[in-house]
């Protein structure tokens, strides 16, 4: 069902067989997955697929039942802390110390890491976050306040990896575009960001390539455009005159002629069925553009889980 | 031990620790004006048969002379609350509380070993408990000059109560750490290490009143802690020595099992 992972020498994340078991529950099944330097990782799942298990895994906070990981060419077993020496890690509904003020917070937080908080005036100015609101205690902040200071806690140092889990959560839409431009900086330096979330359309404006998990199980690891290929697209067609003939335009299906009206789905390549469709006689085309949402789906059909998975 | 989470971790204790530490000192100056004040009158009390002499006593303490008076001091249940405030309050909550509120996943997502957050918080609890202790006896000493009675006791042997004095809250401090890295939340941390404290503090208080079961005060880690007898130059190292197994077991206990643990993502 999905591409054989290959665990490259320059691969950042590797796992093999990574398996974690809560008693009898079956958090992460067998999961082999490589994440590769320079891309930015899209890990989705709903609640409960085991996303979070997987990067508190990675991060050490928990121990595999069996397989193996990597994380930065280190064990993630016997090398923990110098992977997250190297690594910028926001956690899923992260809760910050309410007595500091947030300023008080990334400064703790910078010396913990012991490593220079190069980007934190940069985040600041582009998450909006001012000294004097730095200064206020981060019992007095929003969740969104909380949330962007989760952000720049992550990258402020400029790690080699970020480890993201559901990062715009919070964010007012506004802020949501200033952390998408924050990915893209990141991307264009060559920085890996393996990012997890169940916000879809998120997914597919920043990531490069995409694993989709279910139940602990990986049931695709792709790259975003090869599976947005794959989707059927709705197609909506109005001519002058006769109706076309359409019956030999491969992976096109469930056709409804409405008069001089047409709709059906598209599955597969766009190009080989504009060149069918051309001709004078055509008025007016709709091609709605394939969301990730519907291959997500697809691989939730009849599984309650896909409910709690937003578009 | 990482210093820059000691540091912040002292700063979270600073104004309770202030608070504690001014009521510590109070208290220890309170006791030899007690003793001076009330001591003859305590004694005409017991000769006279009126109370059994038993409840003359409390714990290892009397009010009969002025090592006892300190030992009854230290023993009080107000130093306990005092001390217990560090002792048990702060590391059962150390990491177990830190857990519950989501706080650890932030710390222990810099690069800091899970060992060395146990030892930077237990450091801490070390350092706020000795610090009233040392409350505690300033103020016994200040109580002890204002009244004029510094010579009854042996002053240079204050240094080893307080050693005696701080390895039996270590050996509380690490019962509580080792529970904290043991529950994912903190009222349980918190629960079995106050009972373990009023168990032993049962032990040594029962032995005292009723003296047929005085052999249970051998099971108190309390009862191993007597500044009266350090005060009168008859210390006994086997105290020192049982406090520091009490101390040293729940700490090999937490450094093995805390590293191991699963800690997943709070609820």
């Amino acid at each position: 069902m999905h591409s054989a992972p290959v665990s490259t020498p320059e691969a950042v994340i590797a796992t093999q067989a990574l398996t974690k078991h809560y008693g009898k529950v079956q958090a992460l099944v067998d999961l082999t997955l490589d994440v590769r330097a320079g891309e930015i990782f899209g890990f989705l799942g709903p609640n409960g697929s085991g996303k979070s298990t997987l990067i508190r895994t990675l991060l050490g906070f928990l121990h595999p039942t069996a397989g193996s990981a990597t994380v930065l060419g280190l064990d993630i077993a016997a090398d923990s802390v110098q992977i997250r020496a190297r690594t910028g890690y926001l956690p899923g509904g992260i809760v910050l110390y309410d007595s500091l003020s947030g300023a008080g917070v990334l400064d703790f937080l910078s010396d913990l890491q012991d490593s220079p908080p190069v980007r934190r005036e940069e985040l600041c100015e582009k998450l909006q976050m001012p000294p004097s609101v730095l200064r206020r205690k981060v019992r007095d902040y929003s969740r969104g306040m909380r949330q962007k200071i989760g952000v720049i806690q992550a990258l402020q140092h400029d790690p080699e990896l970020a480890i993201l889990d559901e990062p715009t959560e919070g964010l007012d839409p506004l802020m949501q575009q200033a952390f998408y431009g924050i990915m893209d900086e990141l991307r264009a330096q060559g920085r890996t960001v393996f990012f997890s979330s169940h916000v879809l359309s998120e997914v597919e404006r920043i990531c490069d390539r995409v694993a989709i998990i279910r139940a602990g199980q990986l049931m695709a690891l792709q790259h975003v455009s090869e599976l947005l290929d794959r989707r059927k697209r709705k197609v909506e067609l109005r001519w002058r005159g006769t109706a076309p003939d359409l019956s030999t335009i491969p992976g096109l299906a469930d056709v409804v002629v409405n008069g001089d009206r047409m709709r059906a789905t598209l599955l597969g390549e766009v190009a080989p069925f504009v060149r069918a469709i051309a001709s004078p006689s055509l008025e007016d085309l709709t091609i709605e553009p394939a969301r990730l949402e519907e291959a997500f789906l697809e691989y939730y059909a009849g599984d309650d889980a896909s409910e709690e998975v937003r578009g | 031990m990482n210093l820059r989470l000691l540091v912040q971790t002292l700063r979270w204790n600073r104004v309770r620790l202030l608070a504690v530490v001014i009521a510590a000192f109070g208290w220890g100056a309170l006791i030899p004006i007690i003793y001076v004040n009330f001591s003859a009158a305590f004694k005409e009390l017991a000769n006279s048969g009126a109370f059994p002499k038993e409840l003359m006593n409390f714990g290892s303490g009397s009010l009969f002379t002025l090592p006892g008076a300190l030992t009854l001091g230290l023993q009080h249940p107000l130093a306990i609350a005092f001390v217990g405030m560090f002792a048990v309050g702060s590391t059962a909550g150390a990491v177990a509380g830190a857990r519950e509120r989501g706080t650890l996943e932030v710390l222990l997502s810099r690069p800091l070993s899970r060992r060395t957050v146990y030892l930077t918080l237990g450091g801490a609890s070390v350092i706020l408990v000795g610090v009233v202790m040392a409350a505690l006896l300033g103020g016994q000493l200040a109580g002890m000059a204002i009244q004029g009675v510094t010579g009854e006791v042996d002053l240079w042997q204050l240094p080893l109560v307080f050693a005696n004095g701080l390895l039996l809250w270590c050996a509380f401090a690490a019962f509580g750490m080792a529970a904290s890295v043991t529950f994912d939340r903190g009222a349980p941390a918190m629960g079995l290490t106050m009972a373990y404290v009023l168990i032993n503090y049962f032990l040594e208080i029962l032995g005292s009143l009723w003296r047929d079961v005085d052999w249970s005060q051998q099971y108190s880690l309390f009862h191993h802690f007597n500044p009266g007898k350090i005060l009168t130059g008859t210390a006994d190292a086997f105290d020192f020595v049982l406090l520091a197994l009490a101390t040293l077991v729940p700490v090999i206990y937490a450094l093995i099992v805390f590293p191991r643990r699963d800690l997943a993502a709070p609820s």
